[in-house]
């Protein structure tokens, strides 16, 4: 039964405006590149290939390509071997990922981590009822070599390995993507703060203690425990994105 | 057979049937993989040389003909070397899957241990079962974050080369394409069924209340009080729980 009027449906499928589709690819591919999903020195696919993936025109594509380039994030060689390229060094990394935090506002991390700390709170009840001593042996791992690890990057590396595998140890195939997902968004941004000693303890502690709660079979403590720090570490970010100084400097 | 015990002998024996000889059947296509593999590495050893992960190219023909004759069932086939095998490469997986779009292509994996926190398989059960025992093994069902995300069960055997352990022959059974293909076995017997792995997870079932990927714990103790019946399927380290009928129970 069709109850919408007729300009109602004229709005819903009129076309996206130009400017918000280019905005939204210049967003998708300047995050993918921030985060190090694409590779300093990539090349990208052809415009034609990458439009049509992309579901935009050609046109669209080159706008948003012109403005990667103004960004200084791809770069474009003419002729034989030419296309448009990635550029992304490494030693870039930590300016990147502080200006693609300075884009996401506030309201957008609060609302990521309701939505991330949800799903976190889930899974982890969910591994507390499922898992068996033999799910535990790999986030068992994952919290020595967390523990142990020396840099923000592998620190980001294998929380990222510990939750993925509590996700699994609650034996769900889309909750463990709806993870993989959350630490592609967000993952690198997340793991910029474990470069402080002090938030990397805690986290280490939180983990610890989330590890226990699913070892115990106690799926509301390992409920709240996971939605805790969730909360946490998007805090930790949010600290980030308010405090000036560390934009200034 | 307890069959003085079982609801219905005749469908708990056609399901113990159904079960091993589909998991049987995947055995079969995995020891093509492991034969190949065996004198492809052994022709190389023959040349005074190490293989590199090029030689291994030289199975993507079989691997695509497991894919596409084995597609209702088999999702994921190849080889998976010990590290330190290769000369050119640390790791390798030879590992080939079939997309939900039908196509079939090659998995790349980043196993550099500075960019990837996964670059270590050797610690998954497919992996570490082959190598440890030297038998064939059923590993899952799990869920497989490391190629397809897929709840899965991956069947795996020891490929050994002069001796050697050199990596493990395996494929992917997604666990939809299981239960796809033992349900309908399943659900012909009376009363509540499932099938347990060695650890107690349910792997599928024809009740609402036992459903694939919970745990059952001591199933031993229930059969000992004469609550369920255990059937183990044949040589497939599965076993299939039936329930115990009141009036068979003395």
């Amino acid at each position: 039964m069709n109850r919408l009027s007729s300009a109602a449906r004229r709005a819903i499928f009129a076309p996206l405006d130009t400017e918000a589709r280019v905005e939204a690819v210049v967003r998708r591919l300047g995050d993918a590149i921030s985060l190090g999903l694409l590779t300093d020195g990539e090349q990208l696919p052809g415009e034609s290939d990458l439009a049509e993936r992309l579901g935009v025109s050609t046109v669209s594509l080159r706008e948003a390509l012109m403005a990667l380039r103004q960004q200084g994030l791809v770069t474009t060689r003419r002729g034989r071997g030419g296309g448009t390229f990635v550029r992304a060094p490494v030693e870039n990394l930590h300016d990147r990922l502080r200006q693609r935090l300075q884009a996401h506002t506030t309201e957008e991390l609060r609302d990521l981590s309701d939505h991330y700390a949800a799903v976190a709170g889930g899974t982890a009840r969910l591994a507390a009822d499922r898992a068996d001593k033999h799910d535990l042996e790999a986030p068992s791992r994952s919290l020595r070599d967390f523990a142990d690890a020396v840099d923000s990057a592998a620190r980001g590396r294998i929380d990222g390995r510990f939750h993925v595998e509590i996700a699994a140890a609650a034996q769900s195939s889309r909750l463990t993507r709806e993870e993989i997902r959350f630490q592609t968004e967000i993952g690198p941004l997340l793991c910029l703060p474990f470069s402080q000693a002090k938030i990397h303890r805690t986290a280490d502690a939180q983990h610890r203690a989330l590890f226990d709660a699913i070892k115990a079979g106690d799926g509301l403590q390992a409920r709240t425990l996971a939605e805790e720090h969730v909360r946490d570490a998007v805090r930790h970010l949010i600290e980030l994105r308010l405090d000036e100084t560390w934009q200034a400097d | 057979m307890a069959s003085r015990l079982s609801t219905d002998s005749d469908t708990v024996a056609e399901a113990v049937v159904r079960v091993s000889g589909m998991l049987e059947h995947v055995f079969t296509t995995i020891q093509q993989t492991c034969e190949q593999t065996a004198t492809l590495l052994a022709h190389i050893s023959g040349q005074g040389r190490r293989p590199t992960s090029a030689d291994l190219a030289q199975l993507q023909p079989l691997l695509r003909e497991q894919l596409s004759r084995e597609a209702e069932l088999i999702s994921g086939a190849g080889f998976i070397a010990e590290p330190g095998l290769l000369s050119d490469v640390p790791a390798w997986l030879e590992w080939w899957q079939t997309r939900a779009d039908g196509e079939v292509q090659p998995m790349l994996l980043d196993l550099d241990p500075d960019t990837s926190a996964f670059s270590d398989y050797t610690s998954w059960d497919w992996f570490a079962l082959p190598r440890t025992t030297g038998q064939r093994a059923v590993s899952g069902p799990y869920v497989d974050y490391l190629c397809s995300d897929e709840y899965s069960l991956t069947l795996a055997a020891p490929v050994v080369v002069d001796g050697a352990f050199a990596g493990v022959a395996a494929a992917d059974v997604y666990l939809r394409h299981f239960e796809a293909g033992v349900g309908p076995a399943l659900r012909r017997i009376e009363g509540p069924a499932f099938l347990v792995n060695p650890r107690g997870r349910v792997t599928a079932s024809n009740t609402a209340t036992q459903l694939a990927g919970s745990l059952v714990r001591d199933l031993d103790a229930a059969a000992a009080r004469g609550e369920v019946v255990l059937h183990p399927c044949e040589a497939i380290p599965l076993v299939l729980v039936t329930a115990a009928r009141a009036s068979s129970v003395q």
